[in-house]
């Protein structure tokens, strides 16, 4: 394990800066495109008139050069008063019928509009949108939405979906794009994902490439490509499962997380999750492994280590007490992504923005 | 330890070199240009034609680009004196290169918008019809991706390079790789399982 996370690291060193061990795929894609490099000289540029001519300072002219300070200063002024100010939102397009933004049309054919802080989008039944900005990434707004921009800015993007479809393409750096939901906080870790909230709030998040964190009242999912996870008001995010697992393991899943009353059928549902786990299913179980109760957490961890043992530095022990860096170092060991991402990003919001977030 | 090709001492010196370079010394370029030293303006060109080469081969066609690269510079040129930040001279640029690029591109005709490197690829030998294909798969993702990409893999640029010269972050210019290699391995591989 110790060895596969060294490997990564250092593929990820040699695309970031060439060093580490080299990756065949990127030396051969340079061999490849090395041959559009740039290679000309710098050509003759043509001569400069200075943009800042020096000149001796002639009492006589000082004066007029004050007066043209102040007419200038005042023209600058008043230029900068009528100049359009730049607001900080998401373009937004019609994609198909009548989008709004606000009680504002957004015709189909009539170019891109604006959302900014605090507008709403809707679309009916008949109706589609698509929300870019260039730093942030690509949301396409399906039929029966409503979504309002929250925040812009250098830090966190947040949007709040209310109800309806996304198809999030984020390339903002991870952690960075945030839907608020009415039962989760969804976190781009990723790529792309779907996201789904329905009148009741209830929601559900399928990713398609990367991965993505839920997250509300210190229940944290993380959904990695070919998985989904739902949440419920109230409730937060259920465990995160892959989408072919069977319908058995599914329905269980549904009903530990959400329907069960009584320890008695929570652990009848265990159990068939438990039974009915594959390999792949260890993203569940490693996420069942905090949200069981204290004595059926050693069931959990067996069928885990059967599917994916533990690697070194991982003991039961340790898992049987939750121990966050053993934890992680398990994870990694799944294959689906590096959980240092996750931790950097949420100890960055801890100090930034956990406090604007109200969570 | 594996011996490494001169190609990747290279990328690492540059990677290194870069790091230690004082950014007040490209300050006072930018202001030497200003004042008409072409020296000056002939060194910010070394330092930013491959920047500039890669945004626009990321936007335009291939036979096109060397040309915009010097329109770019010569526009900067007569430009210098409205940039008011001179440490900001790297993203400067490359928003004129970025704007350019999107201004030929609308001017191209349709279908040389959408033919002109597959019809130039009829006639080369297999090596760049290869080069030619990866490049339009490069070229195919989201803008972000391919900018970045394009200035790793084809301009030679290190990830604090990248950084440096365009005015993103680290962060970004890391998620910009990893994400863009990651969407770039799927769309070339044969297999659509492996694609993550």
């Amino acid at each position: 394990m110790e060895m596969k996370n060294e490997a990564q690291a250092t593929i990820g060193d040699y695309l970031w800066n060439g060093s580490g061990e080299p990756d065949p795929e990127i030396q051969r894609l340079e061999g490849v495109l090395g041959q559009f490099r740039h290679d000309r000289p710098a050509p003759v540029f043509p001569e400069l008139v200075p943009s800042r001519r020096r000149m001796r300072w002639i009492p006589v002219f000082a004066a007029a050069a004050a007066a043209a300070v102040v007419v200038v200063t005042f023209l600058i002024a008043h230029e900068k008063k009528s100049a359009p100010v730049a607001v900080a939102g998401w373009s937004v397009s019609g994609v198909a019928g009548a989008p709004r933004v606000g009680n504002k049309t957004v015709g189909v054919n009539a170019g891109a509009g604006r959302l900014g802080v605090g507008q709403v989008l809707e679309t009916d039944q008949q109706s589609r949108a698509r929300l870019q900005a260039e730093q942030i990434g690509q949301i396409d707004v399906e039929p029966g939405t409503r979504l309002r921009l929250l925040s812009m800015g250098t830090g966190l993007k947040r949007i709040a979906l209310d109800r309806g479809t996304i198809d999030a393409f984020i390339w903002s750096p991870p952690g960075e794009f945030v839907v608020d939901t009415p039962s989760a906080m969804t976190v781009d870790l990723g790529c792309a994902y779907t996201l789904q909230v329905d009148d009741a709030g209830d929601g559900v998040v399928r990713t398609s490439l990367g991965w993505v964190g839920f997250k509300l009242n210190g229940h944290e999912s993380f959904i990695p490509a070919g998985a989904a996870c739902k949440t419920r008001p109230k409730t937060g995010p259920g465990t995160p499962y892959f989408e072919d697992a069977s319908p058995k393991f599914r329905n269980a899943l549904t009903r530990f997380d959400f329907e069960d009353n009584t320890p008695q059928q929570r652990a009848d549902d265990l159990a068939i999750v438990l039974a009915e786990a594959r390999t792949h299913d260890a993203l569940t179980l490693w996420h069942l492994l905090a949200r069981v109760e204290d004595g059926q957490r050693v069931i959990v961890y067996d069928r885990l280590a059967k599917l994916a043992p533990p690697p070194a530095g991982v003991t039961k022990a340790g898992i049987l007490r939750l121990d966050q860096p053993m934890l992680d170092l398990w994870w990694n060991q799944l294959g689906f992504d590096d959980i240092s991402i996750w931790r950097h990003w949420e100890h960055a919001w801890a100090g930034t923005s956990a406090a604007a977030l109200g969570k | 330890m594996a011996s490494m090709s001169g190609d990747r001492v290279d990328l690492i010196a540059a990677s290194l070199r870069h790091q230690s370079e004082p950014a007040s010394e490209e300050a006072m370029l930018v202001e030497a240009a200003r004042e008409g030293d072409r020296a000056a303006f002939g060194r910010l060109y070394d330092r930013y034609a491959r920047m500039v080469h890669g945004i626009l081969l990321a936007r335009v066609p291939v036979r096109d680009v060397d040309d915009l690269v010097q329109d770019v510079f010569v526009m900067a040129l007569r430009r210098l004196s409205t940039l008011r930040d001179t440490r900001s001279f790297g993203a400067w640029l490359a928003a004129i290169a970025r704007n350019l690029a999107n201004d030929h591109y609308r001017r191209l005709a349709p279908e040389d918008q959408l033919t002109e490197e597959a019809s130039d690829t009829d006639n080369k030998a297999d090596g760049e019809n290869d080069a030619a294909a990866v490049l339009e798969v490069v070229r195919s993702l989201p803008d972000a991706y391919r900018e970045t990409l394009i200035l790793r893999l084809v301009e030679g640029m290190t990830g604090p390079e990248i950084a440096a010269r365009t005015g993103l972050t680290h962060g970004s210019v890391r998620v910009n790789l990893h994400r863009g290699m990651q969407l770039l391995r799927a769309k070339l591989s044969p297999n659509p399982e492996t694609e993550p």
